[in-house]
């Protein structure tokens, strides 16, 4: 790995098997034969993100934007290449994140916390700082399931975002909450970029989004990387092709 | 094997902690919360003391107890397992957003039921006081007797869960073969009163849970020496059987996501 960089993605394939759950009878009869169905979401790409940087990915739906989020997280495994990561502290936050809907919200931010890898101490000392960006009110000692979908995804980001990880992955949830969170995000986001040993990593639809807060871009089209460069370049050129 | 290590250090901090906040979750919402922890097990002994003592006139001392011991133990392996076959799919909202060594699923449902065997065999201390049962030091191989049945429950969910997220039908298959295992065991008979000797030994020896249920109530309840070799082969058993599922499971578990 270089020095400098954060992310180092070389020659990535993912392929998604269409399996989807054979049946037993099907798998017993067709052991020999089953030809599967292969979709390949990921062809072949490589890049790198610098430390510190902030990097955004646009591409229409299925361009294996998503995808790539989660191979960086750890999630999926790659078919072929190799993704290397400077750290092991790496969060990914998408819209609704595993909760027990029975639980409270205070709960629910000890057991995301320690999914992410910090201690339970860690997380109760970090404890009032997400509560207060949250900002649920009473909301917060009750069942998540009292939640709506807007105070969840609140909760999910606070989460994260005070929860700092090393290399932060994001998939299209700046636009959770109303326009008070909202804005609030962006500040907390901001802050997030200005801290030089974060990298972030952001999928969004959002022109806005991704002017305001990247510092370049990587563009993604079926697959493969159409384009990567500075943010309004492609941007431009993106806006363009969507057009 | 390193890794697994390395994995058992970070992550079992928040097993125990999901292990907490998942009974907490089970009770948060019904009104007598944790007493049914200490009722179901009770009731359903009852149950089964009045068909066989009752009804059809079974004679083996302490036959609540007997009864008991092994519809605790049961409960162990049967909620594990069978709630391990779709352990994945189940977790999907986890699963789907952060990583988590898959077989951390099974040992946190492991620990839950475990936690509910504990408080059960709390009752079973109980009854014995109020029973008058007498105690020999043999008392001692209720511990490995343990180890051997959560190492057997471990391995078998584990295997079962990897295969679980490719074949759906698995979750039927399982509980059918659950169910006549269960009724396999001994759980409310006694299999040498039963049956021949031939199917007894079957039954006894073969049948993992069966011989375990056996050996506990011998060595707890009637002051006598289980099969000590039993145990043992039944550990490595566990142990081996342990060892294949975590090895499948970190071997397959990145591709688990593309199927869920």
């Amino acid at each position: 790995m270089k020095p400098g960089n954060a992310i180092e993605v070389k020659d990535l394939k993912i392929t998604y098997k269409c399996v989807k759950s054979l049946s037993m009878r099907k798998s017993l009869f067709h052991l020999r034969k089953s030809k599967l169905e292969v979709y390949e979401a990921l062809r072949g790409i490589s890049f790198e993100v610098k430390k510190g940087e902030i990097m955004g990915i646009v591409g229409k739906n299925g361009s294996g934007k998503s995808t790539l989020l989660r191979a960086i997280a750890g999630i999926f495994s790659a078919d072929s290449g190799s993704i290397e990561l400077e750290s092991d502290s790496v969060s990914l936050l998408s819209i609704g994140v595993g909760f027990q809907k029975k639980l409270s919200g205070r709960e629910n931010i000890i057991l995301s916390g320690m999914l992410l890898g910090f201690s339970e101490q860690e997380v109760r000392d970090k404890m009032d700082e997400i509560i207060e960006f949250a900002n649920l009110g009473k909301f917060i000692d009750m069942p998540v399931k009292t939640y709506s979908s807007g105070m969840y995804s609140k909760l999910a980001f606070s989460i994260t975002a005070v929860l700092e990880t090393d290399i932060m992955l994001i998939d299209e949830v700046l636009s959770v909450g109303d326009a008070k969170f909202k804005k609030k995000s962006y500040k907390k986001m901001q802050e997030l970029i200005m801290d030089e040993n974060r990298t972030v990593v952001i999928v969004s639809h959002s022109t806005e989004t991704l002017e305001k807060l990247c510092t370049s871009l990587l563009w993604l089209h079926e697959g493969e990387i159409k384009m990567q460069g500075d943010t309004k370049t492609v941007l431009d050129a993106y806006n363009e092709f969507m057009a | 094997m390193k890794r697994f290590w390395k994995d058992i250090k970070r992550y079992m901090p928040y097993a125990k902690y999901a292990t907490k906040s998942g009974l907490k979750s089970e009770v948060a919402s019904s009104h007598l919360s944790w007493l049914w922890w200490i009722l179901d097990p009770i009731l359903f002994m009852l149950v089964y003391w009045f068909i066989f003592m009752v009804i059809f006139g079974q004679k083996k001392e302490y036959f609540h107890i007997f009864v008991f011991v092994g519809l605790s133990m049961w409960n162990l392996f049967n909620k594990t397992v069978s709630g391990s076959v779709r352990i994945v799919a189940a977790n999907r909202a986890v699963v789907t957003k952060v990583y988590i060594p898959k077989y951390f699923l099974i040992i946190i449902l492991l620990f839950q039921n475990l936690f509910k065997m504990m408080i059960s065999f709390g009752i079973v201390i109980v009854m014995m006081l109020w029973s008058h049962v007498p105690v020999s030091y043999n008392v001692i191989y209720v511990i490995p007797i343990f180890v051997d049945l959560i190492l057997i429950t471990f391995g078998v969910s584990a295997i079962l869960a990897h295969f679980g997220v490719f074949f759906d039908d698995l979750k039927n298959i399982t509980n059918v073969g659950l169910r006549i295992l269960f009724y396999m065991s001994g759980i409310f008979y006694v299999i040498t009163d039963r049956v021949n000797e031939a199917i007894a030994t079957l039954l006894l020896k073969v049948n993992p849970v069966g011989f375990l249920i056996d050996a506990c109530r011998s060595s707890l309840v009637y002051c006598e020496t289980p099969h000590r070799r039993l145990i043992l082969l039944w550990f490595v058993i566990g142990a081996v059987l342990s060892a294949i599922g975590v090895a499948i499971i970190y071997k397959n578990e990145n591709n688990y996501v593309k199927v869920i």
